[in-house]
């Protein structure tokens, strides 16, 4: 019997996205299709004096306008329901859809927005988190006490505050008081644009009862409630259909243009298609928010931590998406890597006049352990001590606890990936030669516990069918992961396995490709559904052979009777059996992770209490710094990364090595410079994505210590690899010039500019 | 204004304003929708053609000045027997693909390169995508990909 865990089995998905017939979001078009734009607000802040769209209504192929006059006066969101479909009295971004205009073609949408009369009185503005706190600072939202929250969600806010997370266990003081070296930094990180190749889209049709929305999305059944939240419906009045999606990294979990592609297909009665330009895109997203963080560490002579005291302010932007529970995140970072004494820990979610922030790969992990990992060499290097024999001797070690309570049963992990990194390059040899330096940093990570659920079939013909509301966004989590676990259930190869695209109307809850949890959820899913599936299917066989269903097994697409391989039947002629005897064979099952016990009265403000299924990473970069340009070259990369099992190899190293990518970005080129509220750049080419040429082949080791609790073990995996990558390189940045930047993204400009305060 | 030219080896006729471009014209005039609208901007390269053998940013280049010309998109990359070309093969089997939707200008990039160099080292692999943006692989199987088409062909 072949086992396709462990097997590189080629995506299902690759053949059609090769030959240009895969249909993206952006490929669907319907009969009768209208276009859809939206007029959005050109200031970051200001009260809006007059909008007359008369014009617009009148301008040619023009089948509608729409404003905050045609919707219900309500505010809507995922957590804290502080965002209006239309601005109507003050604009609080560049950006902020105003209105909505449909027309015959984007062309003529895009005209007849020229008509729009839009006056609006700019007024002053918060743009940066630590002006936002001061105490004459204008308020985002005046209102913001009368936003209503999620049900059973309530965290402490106030003003400009919109979430707050506070630890303040007792010691911290006593520790600092009796501490032989306090360890202080600052650190400022920047705003990443998730910079997916497909724009953001949508295309709605109404037929006068129920909505459908086809989407390209990470999360089908967060568009179908967020649509049913901004526009007051019940949700199962939207169904929502995923087609194939051109990245998300985290930017299509929340809503976008679907509320209003729906908004517009009520109101004309045909289907509208919106999908944003670049810029459009690029102004609107949901990047991961910039943030500062201070870390103050108390240090004994011999190096033990004694205690720490963290702030993190991070930037909302306009509105709080997802940022609230993110808000949590510091709790489960700032005590992971090391042994630590109490951990004080303020986290403030901030408002400004800048486009609303969210979720990209890793969230805000990656400006976490930028902080940590670099405040770690600097505590290091205050003790006269190397590095990593510093950072190997103060590791957590199984059964590890974190400021939540938490117990990190697997942490000794830790040790054995800075073993594997060690036996590849070994620490003294690398960073050698002037302008070189090496850089080391780790991480622990979660995988995301939320639900998911599949229906399995057995088809006519003996391959399987996978009903699921999961997404597959590229990662290959299903067009390898669950397809290749779905095999293994039935001894079937992966082309025998058929998983469905994402129907709301069709398929149970899913939570959607986030956190790495699609294979590890998915999958796990999927064996639950198994076991019914199983039974059925060697119950029907043991009266065709006239065996004993203990006598069974599945191998190479039939049941045979074990010890007598030719005594055997088709799984086709099973599926027929059964159908006709007491119907078609199929079976469902479900799964969500068990959060881990902590101790509620850790912190307040804790909306994402455990990190479950933690995994574990050690990044060793190294760099070589041109002082004359300040541009850094990597020369080295390595990566050890514990996935549980590794379902399919080739697959993994796609997503570390992606993930990686991603990573150095963030480290070195790219950000979203904010001047007065307003991006300075609009497009991919001023925004400075990594090419080809800049990325150095990733060298990767795989741990695996199986999960009992995943399907065949296995873990989340494709969101870490892009965490440790600023701290690593931040690291060894500072190794080859001997000055710390302690701000990412680390820039040419920062560097020189570092440079010349050295000499 | 009425433009003849040849598209996967068909000739067509279309009737375009003088300001569409080519992408426009692929993508919903023949419903050629492998090449993908991602920037407009010609700096993703995820709209990449072959014109006359030669690769171009199909979002910025005007369908009346391709009158004449040979195109090759990736739905013309596959043999007349509909198998894969080695190079799209490459992709599938090296797992240069995640999303997708930068595959079809990678592809059009690649399959250029290779016919005017069919023996690229790495660095000129390498040089010859920094047009075409990927968000998903960090570029090294894609590039894994080519190397191999350059070995099987060696053979």
């Amino acid at each position: 019997m072949t086992t396709e865990i462990g097997q590189s089995s080629v995506r299902s998905d690759a053949v059609t996205k090769t030959t240009g017939s895969a249909m993206f979001g952006t490929d669907i078009a319907l009969p009768g299709m209208l276009h859809g734009r939206l007029l959005r607000s050109p200031v970051p802040a200001g009260r809006i004096v007059k909008l007359d769209l008369s014009q617009v209504v009148a301008a040619p192929g023009v089948h509608g306008v729409s404003t905050a006059a045609d919707v219900p006066d309500r505010r809507s969101g995922l957590v804290l329901l502080d965002a209006p479909l239309f601005a109507s009295d003050f604009v609080r971004y560049e950006g902020e859809p105003i209105a909505a205009v449909v027309a015959e073609t984007r062309e003529l949408a895009n005209q007849a927005l020229e008509f729009a009369v839009l006056e609006i009185e700019e007024i002053p503005s918060v743009t940066d988190i630590e002006a936002a706190l001061a105490p004459d600072a204008p308020l985002v939202h005046p209102d913001w006490e009368s936003f209503d929250t999620s049900p059973g969600m309530t965290w402490p806010r106030s003003g400009n505050v919109v979430a707050e997370s506070f630890a303040d266990p007792e010691g911290v003081e006593e520790a600092f008081e009796k501490a032989a070296y306090v360890v202080e930094d600052r650190f400022e990180t920047g705003r990443q644009y998730q910079a997916y190749m497909e724009p953001r889209m949508a295309i709605a049709e109404f037929d006068g009862q129920r909505f459908t929305i086809h989407v390209a999305h990470q999360f089908p059944y967060n568009v179908r409630d967020r649509v049913a939240g901004a526009l007051d419906l019940s949700p199962s009045q939207i169904r929502v259909i995923g087609h194939h999606i051109g990245g998300g990294f985290g930017a299509k979990l929340d809503t976008g243009l679907e509320p209003y592609a729906a908004l517009l297909a009520r109101q004309v009665g045909r289907p509208v298609r919106l999908a944003n330009d670049r810029p459009e895109d690029l102004l609107t997203c949901q990047c991961r928010e910039n943030a500062v963080i201070r870390i103050r560490t108390a240090v004994s002579e011999d190096g033990a931590l004694l205690a720490r005291d963290v702030e993190v302010l991070m930037d909302s932007g306009a509105h709080a998406t997802d940022i609230p529970f993110l808000t949590s995140i510091p709790m489960h970072v700032f005590g992971s890597l090391y042994r630590i004494g109490p951990v004080r820990i303020k986290t403030r979610a901030i408002y400004t006049n800048t486009a609303p922030t969210g979720a990209f790969r890793g969230v805000n992990g990656t400006h976490l352990y930028f902080a940590l990992e670099r405040h770690m060499d600097h505590i290091a290097n205050e003790l006269g001590l190397d590095r990593l024999k510093y950072r190997r001797s103060s590791l957590q070690s199984d059964g590890a606890q974190l400021p939540t309570g938490q117990v990190l049963d697997d942490a000794g992990i830790l040790s054995e990936a800075f073993d594997a990194i060690e036996r590849k390059a070994p620490w003294a040899e690398l960073g050698i030669g002037p302008n070189r330096g090496v850089g080391v940093a780790a991480c622990m990570w979660l995988t995301n516990p939320m639900p998911g659920s599949v229906t399995l079939k057995l088809n006519s013909d003996g391959t399987l069918g996978v009903l699921t509301a999961a997404t597959e966004n590229g990662s290959g989590a299903i067009a390898t992961g669950v397809r290749q676990i779905a095999a293994e259930e039935f001894g079937l190869s992966a082309e025998q396995v058929i998983v469905t695209m994402p129907d709301t109307d069709a398929a149970a809850f899913d939570a959607g490709s986030q956190g790495s949890r699609t294979t590890h959820i998915v999958g796990r899913a999927v064996h639950e559904a198994a076991v019914q599936v199983r039974a059925r299917i060697f119950e029907t066989a043991a009266s065709l052979l006239e065996a004993a269903v203990e006598d069974l097994e599945l191998a190479d697409g039939a049941v045979v009777v074990v010890g007598t391989p030719t005594t055997r039947i088709p799984l086709a002629d099973i599926a027929a059996a059964a159908q006709a005897a007491g119907g078609p064979i199929s079976g469902s099952g479900s799964y969500t992770t068990p959060m881990p016990s902590v101790n509620p009265t850790c912190a307040s403000g804790l909306l994402f209490p455990a990190f479950p299924t933690p995994t574990y990473h050690v990044h060793v970069a190294e760099v070589e710094v041109d002082p004359v340009t300040g541009g850094i070259r990597v020369l080295r990369y390595l990566v050890a990364q514990e996935v549980g099992r590794a379902i399919n190899p080739q697959a993994i190293r796609g997503q570390i090595q992606g993930g990686v990518a991603q990573g150095l970005g963030y480290a070195l080129w790219e950000n979203l410079w904010i001047d007065e509220g307003r991006y300075m750049q609009r497009t991919f080419e001023a925004y400075g994505l990594p090419l080809a040429t800049d990325i150095p082949e990733i060298e990767i080791v795989l741990l695996e210590h199986p999960d009992p609790a995943g399907p065949y073990g296995a873990k989340g995996v494709a969101e870490p690899p892009i965490i440790p990558v600023a701290a690593a390189i931040g690291n060894a940045v500072a190794d080859a010039i001997g000055i710390s930047i302690n701000a990412v993204p680390i820039t040419p400009e920062r560097v020189l500019e570092a440079l010349v305060d050295l000499r | 204004m009425r433009i003849e030219l040849t598209v996967n080896e068909r000739k067509v006729m279309l009737d375009v304003p003088p300001s569409e471009t080519l992408l426009t014209s692929l993508r919903e005039r023949l419903h050629l929708t492998g090449a993908k609208e991602a920037c407009v901007e010609g700096e993703c390269g995820a709209c990449t053609v072959l014109l006359n053998g030669r690769p171009v940013d199909s979002c910025i280049y005007p369908t009346a000045a391709s009158s004449e010309t040979q195109i090759t998109t990736v739905e013309g990359l596959r043999g007349t027997d509909g198998k894969l070309s080695p190079l799209q093969q490459a992709f599938v089997d090296h797992f240069a693909v995640q999303c997708g939707f930068c595959t079809p200008g990678l592809l059009m990039t690649l399959s250029a390169l290779l016919a005017n160099n069919p023996d690229p080292n790495r660095a000129e692999i390498q040089q010859a995508i920094v047009g075409n943006l990927c968000r998903c692989t960090g570029y090294v199987q894609v590039v894994e990909a080519v190397e191999a088409v350059v070995r099987e062909a060696q053979r």
